[in-house]
């Protein structure tokens, strides 16, 4: 299951901010495009955002869609509540993106039992509103 | 030119550990200080210098600023502050910056201190009330990825994964720290033994993270006094010589989601660890005792890889049963119960239990221990340092 949200403080936790370098990427979210920063140069990703390539040092990113299929790296089963806003149980899991060399992401599965999951899972991306105005992405289990 | 005992720990004192202090941070971190000072047999007057560190990132909460812990105690002036970023990162780091600063002369007496009450204080560790308007945090929160706990089991499970570590393994360390705490009164969870089956059968917090694993949720203060070995002389304790101070971060650092290095582990430990032992003239064999930051179990056994003791992979056999990790053993580790269950202050209270071990008067007190490791929070860039007897 993804996280389920109480919507009384849907405000304080859905609301993404950002840097100026990041504005790609949530620009791609709000058109519900996964995409990550390639160097136009050495052709490095990043993910998490950044201002320069770690590689070759240029500032010539380009932001490319993701294919949106990877595999579950790791995760864990939330319990315990953090806080009101998640109900629990809920996993966190972090993707290995199979086409986009070492970019890595944090998101929760969607239509899927903790139990099944498992590393090196497929999973591919799928977009879910969260609010009126975002969604975001989440994984589902490649059937 | 090395900071290689250039300067030494001369005081340590600490408040109550509690679940409710009653008072503030500025008044836990007073008292603190001022048991530092009697312990080391210096004016209050003397101190000039203060080193500090609050919670990570860009809205570091240090509730007890230096200025007002100063003001309260009435010292006249401070020639030397410095702020350590990082959270539990910054710990050993405080004593570094306190060592460069009475070194090199800017400072005499520096005081390095960390205060807090999640116990009873509005700030809860791990329980988020937003949001923070940092944009790290927009890529985990809006998943419910929300706390210390859940971040840190992200990274256990991959090691564990791994390296074939087990949960009865993470819960030797628990219960190894346990032991320790029985011997000290000064720990929270002094005269409550823990077995082997109340670990495993624990409720999960995150998975494989159970109460059990997770450190203490508790208000206190440590404060420690640092000067020069000369100034040392003219003072009460036999000094802990700063043999090593060791920092790092490594690459692609965040604050306790680093998830995107080719392999997830502790690289910044790593760091950390070649600069300590490097500036110490030690290897890891050279390690009587060690004060490995333990927030959660498994960051013990990820340490004994990432600072050398084992190789990677090895770190959870080396507890299997407790017995190279206890007293007696081949490296006793969190001597005082450590942050599993003396207290938990941000890893200042492991350099205090480091400075015990050399003055030879810990309630665990490891044999003719010579030479420490204490080491700083990971997850976050870090810090480490080796504490001796001197030359």
């Amino acid at each position: 299951m993804s996280v389920e949200y109480n919507p009384k403080y849907m405000q304080h936790f859905y609301n993404p901010v950002w840097e100026s370098f990041e504005d790609g990427y949530w620009e791609g979210i709000k058109q519900r495009k996964l995409v990550f920063q390639k160097c136009g140069e050495c052709e490095t990703f990043s993910h998490p955002p950044r201002v320069m390539c770690p590689n070759c040092k240029a500032q010539n990113w380009v932001w490319v869609e993701s294919s949106g299929k990877g595999r579950v790296y790791s995760w864990t089963v939330l319990r315990q509540e953090v806080h009101p806003a998640f109900r629990v149980p809920f996993e966190v899991v972090l993707i290995e993106m199979d086409n986009e060399e070492g970019v890595r992401i944090v998101s929760n599965m969607v239509d899927c039992n903790p139990d099944e999951i498992d590393f090196d899972m497929p999973v591919e991306l799928c977009f879910k509103e969260v609010t009126e105005e975002w969604a975001l992405p989440f994984f589902k289990k490649v059937e | 030119m090395t900071l290689r005992n250039k300067a030494c720990v001369v005081g340590i004192g600490s408040t109550e550990f509690t679940r409710n202090a009653g008072r503030s941070e500025i008044h836990l971190a007073v008292d603190a200080i001022t048991a530092a000072c009697d312990d080391a047999g210096l004016e209050i007057n003397q101190i000039d210098g203060m080193s500090s560190y609050g919670t990570a990132g860009i809205y570091a909460a240090e509730m007890a600023p230096d200025i007002d812990v100063a003001r309260s105690m009435g010292i006249p002036n401070l020639k030397y502050m410095g702020q350590t970023p990082w959270g539990g990162g910054a710990s050993c780091g405080t004593v570094a910056h306190a060592a460069m600063a009475v070194s090199s002369g800017v400072a005499n007496y520096v005081v390095c201190y960390r205060s807090l009450k999640p116990a009873s204080g509005t700030v809860r560790y791990g329980r988020p009330t937003a949001i923070p308007a940092e944009y790290r945090y927009s890529y985990y929160m809006p998943f419910g990825f929300a706390s210390p706990t859940s971040w840190v089991a992200m990274f256990a499970k991959r090691w564990m994964h791994e390296t074939g570590a087990t949960r009865e393994q993470l819960g030797q360390v628990a219960l190894v720290q346990r032991e320790n705490a029985l011997r000290n009164p000064r720990a929270m969870f002094y005269g409550r033994p823990l077995t082997i089956e109340e670990y495993m059968f624990s409720p999960v917090a995150s998975d494989p993270f159970t109460l059990h694993d997770t450190c203490l949720e508790n208000d206190g203060s440590v404060a420690l006094i640092v000067t020069t070995p000369e100034r040392a002389m003219e003072l009460k304790q036999k000094p802990a010589f700063v043999s090593g101070v060791g920092w790092g971060t490594s690459y692609d650092a965040h604050s306790m989601t680093s998830y995107y290095r080719k392999n997830i582990g502790l690289p910044e430990c790593i760091e950390a660890g070649k600069d300590v032992f490097k500036m110490a003239q030690m290897t890891p064999k050279d390690i009587d005792v060690a004060q490995l930051y333990d927030a959660f179990t498994a960051t013990v056994p990820m340490q004994l890889e990432a600072y050398g003791f084992c190789e990677y992979g090895e770190g959870g056999a080396f507890c299997e049963g407790g017995d190279r990790i206890r007293l007696g053993g081949e490296l006793p580790v969190n001597t005082s119960g450590g942050q599993l269950s003396e207290a938990y202050i941000h890893g200042m209270n492991l350099i205090a239990e480091g400075v015990r071990q050399i003055r030879g008067t810990s309630t665990s007190q490891v044999d003719n221990a010579k030479n420490v490791l204490v080491t700083g929070g990971l997850g976050v860039p870090t810090s480490a340092l080796i504490l001796t007897k001197g030359d």
